[in-house]
């Protein structure tokens, strides 16, 4: 199989993750709650995670990462922390439904910013224009469809020079690029465990500027008389038991992105992405990018009269896994001029090897000239 | 032998005192606070025998320093002291 749908989730992980989540499971309890070896083994786990995740980014205190069930909940928490109905929200053009849809359903009066595909300059001007009308930004630092960096220190540096507060959907940058969330001073980020970062499926990271409105209520193993939430962070907005065998793997993941670096994932990612140019430029494909300042390692592409679903199920058939389709970015495609076809998505990890790469790009060949 | 109680707004908040007794060579374990001492119920408190003022005293310096302080000598109750 050569798997190449990193950006929805990163497969395969690290033998050390898969070690991480067995053992928290035969060896771990509920943090917080007992006092018990199982408990605090549970809770050190827990302690260590927020730790290392703090200082991959930048976060000053780890009492400020709270543990989610993906992006999509840290989200929305951050959103229903922030935003109400009829509040201007501004977001970029390539957003992703995580954010769209919580805003949409608050109610909120949405500005869009930046339509033009891999164009910082406009994305900036756009921004620079709206920000003062303003009372709340939110925007991805990667756009999941198409690789695109947008210029994230440069927004936030407006958002805090109108003080205006600003949300971070940092999905598909995560372990990849530098994210200094003490330098952005946002009030949010928001990130998945199970893509970038390598842990399993279920986790998600919410990095916290202010303290924030709990999306749940309920045990929370502190100040248990009081029946509210507690007003401090973490306890504040993680309600119930935590997946501590998720939390386990993440940590493990966390570990391998910074003993292998970000930048070397990134790098790596990067000269994938760049093969696979070069290997598919023909008369037939549509390739969506632009040089590695303003995109990551993620490709899309169409091929000309043919059905995005359809190559993608081609190549499923030939055990190349990528994803097709609007990528629940309608926003995003919208923007590129692709929201009638969808596109078709390579992303990559550090797992993914040239060979794959070069073999991919045949099958896709033959699928395009032999099959159409 | 007396035993002192440090007691933390949170679980991560004892946690993160403790970590940084320990890097100044201070040994405090993260214990499950007494019920008669946790006004709001369940909390966590740092335990330590030794070094207590100037564990107080580093908590304080780093603005970790947020619950109340008891001490326990043989088979007494828990009597409050200041910091």
């Amino acid at each position: 199989m050569i798997y190449l749908d990193n950006a929805a989730t990163t497969l395969p992980k690290p033998v050390s993750v898969e070690r991480a989540v067995c053992r928290a499971m035969q060896s771990m309890a509920s943090p917080g709650r007992g006092a018990h070896p199982p408990a605090m083994r549970a809770a050190e786990t827990l302690f260590q995670c927020r730790s290392e995740a703090a200082e991959l980014f930048h976060v000053p205190e780890a009492e400020r990462v709270v543990f989610t069930m993906n992006a999509t909940h840290a989200l929305n928490i951050a959103i229903r922390s922030k935003a109400h109905r009829g509040a201007k929200v501004l977001i970029s053009g390539f957003e992703h439904n995580s954010v769209t849809r919580p805003l949409a359903d608050l109610g909120a009066n949405i500005t869009v910013a930046g339509r033009k595909l891999f164009d910082r300059e406009d994305t900036l001007k756009e921004f620079q224009r709206e920000i003062p009308r303003a009372e709340l930004v939110v925007c991805t630092h990667v756009s999941n469809v198409f690789g695109y960096i947008l210029p994230i220190d440069e927004i936030a540096g407006m958002c805090r020079k109108y003080k205006v507060p600003l949300i971070v959907d940092a999905s598909q940058s995560a372990g990849i690029l530098d994210l200094d969330f003490q330098r952005l001073g946002a009030a949010f980020a928001a990130m998945p465990g199970h893509k970038a970062l390598l842990g399993p499926q279920g986790t998600g990271i919410l990095l916290c500027g202010e303290e924030g409105l709990p999306l749940m209520q309920g045990g929370s193993g502190s100040d248990s008389i009081p029946q509210h939430m507690p007003e401090y962070l973490p306890d504040r907005l993680e309600a119930g038991t935590h997946n501590t065998t998720g939390v386990a793997g993440l940590l493990a993941g966390i570990r391998f992105v910074r003993e292998k670096g970000p930048e070397n994932i990134r790098r790596h990612e990067r000269s994938l992405l760049e093969l696979m140019l070069k290997e598919l430029e023909n008369e037939k494909t549509e390739l969506f990018a632009a040089d590695a300042s303003v995109q990551s390692g993620v490709l899309s592409l169409r091929v000309r009269g043919r059905s995005c679903e359809d190559i993608a199920e081609g190549l499923s058939q030939r055990s190349v896994c990528v994803r097709s389709g609007l990528h629940c970015a309608p926003t995003a495609h919208r923007s590129a001029g692709t929201l009638e076809t969808g596109t078709i998505r390579f992303s990559f990890s550090p797992f993914v090897t040239e060979a794959q790469v070069l073999s991919a790009c045949q099958i896709l060949r033959e699928i395009i000239f032999k099959e159409s | 032998m007396t035993q002192y109680l440090i007691m933390c707004r949170s679980l991560t908040k004892a946690q993160s005192s403790a970590r940084l007794l320990e890097s100044a060579g201070i040994t405090a374990s993260v214990v499950k606070a007494p019920q008669e001492l946790s006004g709001a119920g369940c909390g966590y408190a740092l335990s330590l025998y030794r070094r207590f003022e100037e564990a107080v005293e580093l908590l304080k310096k780093n603005q970790l320093l947020n619950g109340k302080l008891y001490r326990r000598s043989g088979g007494e109750g828990y009597t409050e002291v200041k910091g």
